[in-house]
């Protein structure tokens, strides 16, 4: 009798914690790109649900598609940053505060500007210039003032910069570049490349037709001195040591690795799969995948996570006139818990606060 | 909560003042930025409260740089020193970047030395990076930082020189030009005072700062005006008595001087000639003057000023407060926008001459007939081509704008039935142009927003446009997007992604290849739209004008696989999107126009209703720019046809009628008379020959017109309207007038 109350209460008391772990008790928002609308989103998800709360048009010409790529929210959350990649011929990145979403500054870039990050230390944002002009050579990324949001720097990089992503204490940058197969490491405030890494053992052109491995995205680890690239080309994500500045760890994805994020408690690695329009968890102590989940439409891009490491946001973009969509998926259960429609070909995501 | 809200409010007030001084005080972590976070994301609870009793404040850190601003002069250099002190203040060691937001005027290295490069006002910044805490971060702009002014003199002016003839006359006026070069002979804009040395002997006036001031070309493409406007002057001088005079040109820096000779006027009088003494508004009338001396020769390089003394039509009420109805400009050339009797004044010394002339109403308005709708409601359309196939009807195809990849093909041989036929769809958001090939077997779509990335175009064969057949598909460095295309002679002009225009062979459309491409290398070069005709290429390139290319037909050497410029003509509004060539049957002269495309009543701004979605209107600006191209060395904008309130889009000119048709967005289609020589306000001079305002009630925004694109095809125009699909309208021909039966 002592057992079964005692299994009872255990019971009760895990299914309690289950409940607890489980409950939705706050509001996410996060603002989403929709390349091929103009318009930046704003989605929430909470107890209710996940929901379109407005749409933000951006850009200059109403009878042009301008393209918003990336979009960047500010440290703090005060203002968020969308790159506007297609231009004359240079794209722009303009500064928006948030909530009220009013454009109050805009700053020319380099061709193509897709995605970008911003340092907590300094307010640099860094926005890789990806020149999607079709020519296989050099680009560079942009280094802009956010105050003042006056570009004051670029910084030469290989074919199709991508995917920059800041170390947690600011002062380094990860970037990529897509046609070179090298990932950078940028020391952010001397603005220079540090170092550089081949990220594939054959002598790949420097004219980006004999790229391999594709990469398209760096994430720093949160807590460990790691850094994590997304390899489009061989379906893989790496994992480079950043103390041995060499691959440690390879983790075998569904076709189409293109965006990925670590949970900031360092466990969790989301990685869309764009070509295989599903999204892969991996848990990083294990070096396993837990799961690849088919996403509901095709062509997954961007991915965001809450700071409490519960919740992965994952744009997808659709093809032709299809809304696109951004799914929300519990970093526990890894059920998607919300699909929110959004402009077409929805792109670049970042977080933007969490309400009680 | 009030009093929390009020302390919110003021500990950030306290805060924004602390910012950008030359001496900046900033605490990491600090209460001030936690209570901004808090009051923005207006989380002010009782949390916010607790928050603020239980954080101290941590240690202060100042910044301290010298100097605190600088003045330099172009080629300068100066050094910057930043000392980082403690609460206590104790010097520690930091680090400190410095940089320029604007590098190209300014530039600071990593150790502070500071290099001037162009003169005006500019800001270098000094900014030690914050500790990023993680988690919440602070708000407000991170690090601790130090703004220095920094104001650049312009390089010392090496010359000053006035350009001014050696000998004028008593009564001439003449203008005074004065030339400004750099210690790196560089040309530089100045307005120089004048004087004279004997104001009895002539006057002069300095024109000083009445060109200066800021183009504003574009709400958002700024650009400073040009240093140097071609022909423009310093000032006037006026000669009045014989003698000698000194003309004296001061700027700061330099002081210029140039004597010249004032000599008795030899002109006894004035003859005055028009070239027609009875014209229609908007008809270019020269007037000829010849100063005649006592020996009743004709005496040379004479400065004849004109005048004009204007009577518009009183009994025509659009002549009621029209402001100036006609302009003479200085060598002579007339043209008015009303009705009305102008005397022509010719002054030379004391001798004038006068000529009258009698203007009437141009009257080239017809009636324009609506034949018949082809509507597309439930997307957008974009650009159109309208051409007689193979079988000897007529077909269109139309492209569709941010949906899911369409062309539209209709059979348009009857243009109060036109028919949609068939349509070719493909991996795309927008199909922003149609061409059609001469031989009418080809046609190539543009693509943009497909979802792999890969724009570039589309080839369809279109021998039978009821089936519609794609070849192939060409996205090999085109990926960015092709926005234009225009087919000649087997070749593909692609614009590409707003940068350039790429040549490609169709020979085999099954296989096209690139020959070659065009591209302006001078940074930031942009290009919207490219037209050929008689192995010419003529490039629309936004804010940089126009451009044209020999690329077979221009006699310099070009081809399509080795395009050569040819001439250009920048500085226009920086809106330039469309271009058409233009040869005058009339005149023989040989123009270029140039179309506008602006948005600025129509800015994406923020708030819950997306323009086009929600069915608001549009309303565009800019206008049509006329380009005298008879000079390739030296094009002139010569005239304009501007609807108030309303902006162009894409335009048609028919050569043989010397007509132009103007897809004029809100403002409809728009049908002008191009006829004679092109000078002034083609609108205000009643060259309008008609107007159609494509209203559709149940269009994508109802009742909005937005024409995208004309062509006239055997009688019928059609046109493209971004809301409502595919119209063909008629002119109607203008009946005979009775004449009074005696």
């Amino acid at each position: 009798m002592r057992n079964i109350f005692t299994t009872t209460i255990l019971l009760l008391v895990h299914t309690s914690f289950i409940w607890s772990e489980s409950k939705i008790d706050k509001t996410y928002y996060v603002y989403v790109a929709a390349e091929s609308d103009d318009t930046v989103d704003l989605v929430r998800f909470g107890p209710n649900g996940g929901e379109l709360v407005k749409r933000i048009p951006v850009g200059i010409f109403p009878n042009e598609i301008e393209g918003p790529h990336g979009v960047k929210v500010a440290p703090g959350g005060q203002y968020w940053f969308v790159s506007i990649a297609h231009g004359m011929p240079y794209g722009h990145v303009f500064k928006y505060t948030t909530g009220d979403d009013l454009p109050i500054a805009d700053c020319q870039a380099g061709l193509f500007p897709a995605t970008m990050d911003i340092s907590p230390a300094t307010g640099f944002l860094f926005v890789g210039n990806f020149n999607l002009h079709g020519d296989m050579e050099p680009s560079n990324v942009s280094v802009i003032d956010s105050v003042s949001m006056t570009e004051i720097a670029q910084i030469g990089q290989g074919i199709m910069p991508h995917g920059q992503r800041i170390s947690p204490d600011g002062k380094f940058v990860y970037s990529v570049a897509m046609m070179g197969d090298e990932l950078y490491e940028i020391d952010a405030l001397k603005l220079k490349v540090n170092r550089k890494l081949k990220l594939t053992k054959t002598n790949s052109s420097t004219h980006g037709k004999m790229a391999v491995t594709k990469p398209t995205w760096a994430e720093p680890h949160p807590i460990k001195p790691l850094v994590y690239v997304a390899l489009q080309g061989i379906n893989q994500v790496a994992e480079v040591d950043l103390v041995d500045w060499k691959i440690v760890r390879r983790f075998h994805t569904n076709k189409g690795p293109y965006n990925i994020a670590v949970s900031p408690d360092g466990k969790t690695l989301v990685v869309t799969e764009k070509s295989n329009s599903s999204t892969g968890f991996w848990d990083l102590d294990s070096g396993k995948e837990r799961a690849s989940v088919a996403c509901s439409n095709k062509i997954t891009h961007g991915v965001t996570i809450t700071p409490d490491s519960r919740f992965a946001f994952i744009t997808v973009e659709g093809v032709g006139g299809e809304p696109g969509l951004v799914e929300v998926y519990d970093l526990e259960s890894l059920e998607r818990k919300a699909v929110v429609e959004v402009g077409k070909q929805a792109s670049g995501i970042d977080f933007w606060k969490a309400e009680p | 909560m009030a009093i929390i809200n009020w302390l919110l409010t003021h500990l950030s007030r306290i805060w924004s003042v602390h910012r950008n001084r030359s001496c900046s005080r900033r605490t990491h972590s600090n209460n001030l930025m936690w209570a901004r976070f808090f009051q923005h994301h207006a989380s002010r609870t009782l949390f916010a409260t607790v928050f603020l009793s239980t954080v101290t404040f941590a240690q202060d850190i100042t910044l301290h740089v010298t100097p605190q601003s600088l003045e330099l002069k172009v080629g300068d250099s100066a050094q910057l020193d930043a000392i980082v002190q403690d609460s206590a203040g104790l010097n520690i060691e930091a680090i400190v970047i410095y940089f320029s937001q604007s590098p190209t005027a300014v530039s600071v290295t990593p150790s502070g030395l500071v290099q001037a490069h162009r003169s005006g006002q500019h800001t270098l910044v000094a900014l030690i990076p914050a500790k990023p805490q993680g988690g919440l971060e602070v708000v407000g702009d991170p690090g601790i930082r130090v703004e220095i002014p920094v104001i650049i003199a312009p390089s010392d002016l090496a010359r000053l020189e006035i350009e001014i003839p050696e000998e004028i006359y008593i009564g001439t006026r003449v203008a005074v030009r004065v030339r400004a070069t750099d210690i790196n002979n560089e040309e530089k804009d100045v307005r120089p005072a004048l004087s004279v040395s004997d104001p009895g002997i002539a006057s002069v006036i300095a024109y000083g700062p009445l060109f200066e001031g800021t183009f504003h070309a574009h709400p958002f493409y700024d650009r400073p005006r040009p240093d140097l406007y071609p022909g423009d002057a310093a000032g006037l001088l006026t000669a009045l008595a014989p003698g000698t005079v000194t003309i004296q040109a001061s700027t700061n820096e330099l002081t210029a001087e140039r004597t010249i000779k004032v000599n008795h006027n030899p002109v006894q009088s004035l003859s005055l000639h028009a070239s027609s003494e009875i014209a229609r508004t908007g008809d270019v009338i020269l007037f000829s003057a010849k100063g005649i001396d006592s020996r009743e020769k004709k005496v040379k390089d004479l400065p004849v000023t004109f005048a004009l003394e204007s009577h518009p039509d009183p009994s025509r009420f659009d002549t009621v407060g029209a402001g100036a109805p006609a302009q003479i400009l200085p060598d002579g050339r007339f043209v008015a926008e009303q009705a009305g009797v102008y005397t022509a004044l010719a002054l030379s010394g004391k001798a004038i001459a006068k000529k009258s002339i009698l203007i009437t109403p141009r009257d080239v308005h017809q009636d324009i007939e609506l034949l018949g709708q082809a509507p597309v409601r439930d997307r957008v359309t974009s650009d159109l081509w309208v051409w007689e196939g193979l079988d000897g009807r007529d077909y269109a195809v139309v492209g569709t704008w941010n949906a899911d990849g369409h062309a539209l093909f209709f059979d348009v041989t009857e243009p109060d039935n036109m028919r949609r036929i068939s349509e070719v769809q493909v991996d795309a958001r927008t199909i922003n142009d149609v061409k059609i090939s001469e031989d009418k077997r080809i046609a190539v779509i543009t693509r943009e927003g497909a979802s792999d990335r890969r724009n570039g175009l589309v080839i369809v064969d279109v021998s039978d446009p009821r089936r519609p057949k794609i070849l192939s598909r060409f996205d090999e460095q085109l990926t960015g997007g092709v926005h234009n295309v225009f087919i000649y002679e087997n070749h593909v002009y692609a614009i590409n992604n707003g940068r350039r225009w790429d040549v490609i062979n169709i020979e085999d459309p099954t296989k096209p290849f690139r020959v070659s491409r065009f591209e302006d290398k001078a940074p930031g070069r942009s290009v919207h739209d490219v037209w050929l005709r008689d192995g010419i290429a003529f490039q629309a390139g936004n804010t940089d004008g126009l451009v044209v290319i020999d690329v077979g037909g221009g006699g310099i050497g070009g081809s399509p696989a080795h395009p050569v410029e040819i001439g250009r003509l920048q500085n226009l509004t920086g809106w330039n999107h469309a271009v058409w060539p233009f040869r005058s049957k009339s005149t023989g002269k040989f123009y270029v126009v140039v179309g506008d495309e602006s948005h600025p009543n129509n800015l994406r701004v923020p708030g819950p209703i997306i323009a086009w979605e929600e069915r608001m209107t549009s309303r565009a600006m800019g206008w049509i720019h006329v380009i005298d191209f008879d000079d390739p060395a030296s094009p002139k904008e010569v005239a304009r046809y501007r609807v108030p309130e309303a902006g162009p889009h894409n335009l048609w000119i028919d050569w043989e009628k010397e007509i132009m048709y103007v897809a004029y967005f809100n403002a409809g289609l728009r049908v002008v008379d191009l006829s004679g020589e092109l000078l002034g306000d083609l609108y205000r001079q009643g060259r309008e020959i008609a107007k159609f305002y494509s209203d559709d009630t149940q269009g994508f925004i109802p009742n909005s017109p937005f024409a995208w694109g004309p062509q006239p095809h055997k009688g019928t125009i059609f046109f493209s309207d971004f809301n409502s699909g595919l119209w063909a309208v008629r002119l109607v021909p203008r009946k005979p007038e009775a004449k009074e039966s005696q």
